[in-house]
């Protein structure tokens, strides 16, 4: 018998297993992180837009824009914040930080909405608008492009992260089977070879070793009960071959 | 004894040239794609205060100036105005550079109010520095944007260009000069075509392409751009050979002769002609028209002390022009504040600074435009405009700007 046979098949169990595992996990992973992150994302998007929306007020009302556009500046500097505009009361944009023009998408939508925007922009990527009324609306709103791949990179990186793991747990597994294997299966070769030897010394050839087998024989475990029952039958078959 | 020998040579100390020295502070783009700019007005202050110092300084006192590179970027320009105000103990900041950084400037001299630190004659005609609550603080000699941008569009107007279109530089600078335009259009019953944008600190060797196409589809007139020099330049040589043929106008911070010197280069290399079609609005008179009496003593004192070799804060390899608006323009800042500080006694305290200034009234500089900071703190209100033809002139006709 041998100890390969048995390890293929506990291996390929396990690979089973943990590839479903790993599928479920990720795609759990996917859609809690997805979700979380999301919700962060548009509440931090929200209370930063409520803040800019609210200094921006005084700024408007008694300043000029070009110190509007430092206050704006001053934001990109969040690696999440793609983008800013500023609207007056009609939707005119007052104030930007688009780089070479602002995309067509946004000038043809209703800028002065302040609802949350998924959307995705030649040179810009894919963003997650979310905008602040100034005093109310009567000064306009706020808007600003949170970066949405940031979510995809957080995802990739915490279901990458979660492969890594099951993944070394994986190769530790099959290596802890392939040594437990590997232990139970040496006895039954020495029973294996025991058998044969028996079977020779039936047809004319030289006595078994009795000393492995004994050490088997005395084994309180299932292969200690095989060790006997072989004993046992080694013992009858003489009689029952010489009749 | 032993410990007073240790702290005299090994504590460090700050070296000033004289102790007895007026110190003056200045931060400005001394390296990067606005170093011309930062270099210029220094070394034109510089040459001035060169004169003063060898002939006696002000009431037997020198005056220093200590420069720091900003590279154009507000968060240098903070931490150098800091630098200035602590550890070197400036007597007053002189001779800025950028809307950009003076809007991150400005709210740090309001921390440094109760001490009167001001700043003198910054190079923009940013309106922040012109409007409450910072025209306590700053002076300008210089006119404001809106006064240039208001020139140009009006002289455009009315040579036929109703339909202007602007490139502007994507920070305060840019959307002061875009506000300047638009409320210069809203009074002439126009409105802007079209528009686009650049990043702070562009290259000339930089593409274009992208801000013409965006401004051709407006199929505009005349373009103005709010602009430093090189992506200036770098706009006006894509322009032309995507066969932009109107006008290009810049303000004053572009700087025309840096602009000329790299459409230049690019001409011999292209074979093309980049340079006819331009309009600079300047907020100095001719720096060749030795009628005028200022710049009858700028060039003599420019050639007298400008014509050294480099040192810092200038970077080794700088070699700027003979003569220029920049370097004219501080120049002026420099005679203007050495006036301001004259008048002052011969222990200056920052807490008459205001006082002195605004008492200033029809002073003559020799530029045949009286000063007066009565009532504003802005001294000057003349825009001047030059164009490119066989060198660089000014424009006295706009006729053969009819369209």
């Amino acid at each position: 018998m041998s100890g390969a046979h048995l390890f293929r098949g506990a291996a390929f169990g396990i690979f089973v297993l943990f590839g479903v595992i790993a599928v479920a996990t990720s795609v759990l992973c996917v859609r809690t992180v997805d979700k979380q992150l999301t919700s962060e994302y548009e509440e931090n998007g929200a209370q930063i837009a409520q803040a800019l929306a609210s200094s921006s007020e005084d700024v408007l009302v008694n300043r000029d824009l070009s110190t509007m556009q430092a206050l704006i500046d001053q934001y990109m500097s969040i690696r999440a914040i793609k983008y800013i505009y500023l609207v007056d009361e009609k939707g005119e944009i007052l104030v930007h930080t688009f780089v070479p023009e602002v995309p067509a998408a946004i000038r043809a939508s209703d800028m002065t909405r302040t609802a949350i925007v998924r959307r995705d922009l030649a040179n810009v990527g894919a963003v997650l608008e979310v905008g602040a009324p100034i005093l109310g609306g009567l000064a306009g709103s706020v808007h600003l492009g949170m970066d949405s791949s940031l979510i995809g990179l957080k995802i990739k990186a915490a279901v990458g992260q979660q492969v890594y793991l099951i993944s070394v747990i994986f190769i530790l597994s099959i290596m802890l089977s392939a040594l437990l294997l590997r232990r139970a299966a040496r006895p039954l070769k020495v029973l294996e070879q025991y058998i044969v030897s028996l079977h020779a010394t039936a047809s004319g050839g030289a006595q078994p070793s009795e000393a492995r087998f004994e050490a088997l024989h005395n084994r309180r475990d299932e292969i200690g009960a095989l060790a006997r029952a072989v004993r046992a039958l080694a013992n009858d078959k003489p009689s029952s071959g010489r009749g | 004894m032993v410990m007073w020998t240790l702290l005299v040579f090994v504590v460090p100390q700050q070296a000033y040239a004289n102790p007895d020295a007026i110190r003056l502070g200045m931060s400005a783009p001394f390296t990067g794609t606005s170093r011309n700019i930062g270099s210029e007005l220094y070394r034109g202050a510089e040459a001035y205060f060169d004169f003063i110092n060898s002939t006696g300084g002000i009431n037997g006192r020198p005056i220093e100036l200590i420069a720091y590179d900003d590279q154009y970027e507000p968060e240098l320009a903070i931490k150098n105005t800091l630098r200035l105000l602590h550890q070197d103990q400036v007597f007053t900041l002189f001779n800025y550079v950028g809307t950009a950084v003076m809007s991150r400037v400005l709210p740090l001299l309001e921390k440094f109010k109760d001490e009167k630190a001001y700043l003198f004659f910054p190079f923009s005609g940013a309106q922040p520095l012109r409007s409450p609550p910072y025209d306590q603080l700053t002076f300008n000699l210089r006119a404001s944007y809106r006064e240039e941008t208001a020139g140009l569009v009006n002289h455009l107007v009315d040579t036929g260009h109703r339909r202007i279109a602007v490139l502007y530089q994507g920070d305060a600078y840019g959307r002061d000069g875009w506000v300047g335009i638009r409320s210069a259009l809203a009074a002439r019953g126009a409105k802007l075509v079209g528009e686009a944008t650049y990043r702070r600190n562009s290259h000339f060797t930089d593409s274009f392409v992208p801000q013409v196409a965006i401004l051709e589809r407006s199929t505009p007139d005349a373009i103005i751009c709010i602009a430093a020099y090189a992506p200036a330049a770098g706009f006006i040589r894509d322009a032309r050979r995507e066969k932009f043929k109107g006008p290009i106008a810049n303000v004053s911070f572009a700087g025309f002769d840096n602009i000329i010197s790299l459409l230049q280069a690019a001409e011999k290399e292209d074979g093309r002609d980049y340079t006819t079609g331009l309009i600079n609005s300047t907020v100095v008179s001719d720096y060749a028209d030795e009628r005028i009496p200022a710049i009858r003593e700028y060039r003599q004192l420019m050639q007298q002390y400008a014509q050294k070799k480099p040192h810092a804060p200038l970077e080794t390899d700088y070699k700027g022009p003979a003569f220029g608006s920049i370097s004219l323009e501080g120049f002026l800042n420099a005679k203007l504040l050495v006036t301001i500080l004259r008048r002052m006694g011969k222990d200056p305290v920052r807490a008459d600074i205001h006082r002195v200034v605004s008492g200033i009234e029809n002073l003559e500089l020799g530029i045949g435009a009286p000063v007066t900071f009565r009532g504003s703190n802005q001294g000057q209100h003349s825009v001047y405009y030059k164009t490119y033809q066989d060198g660089i002139t000014p424009i006295s006709d706009w006729a053969r700007w009819q369209r």
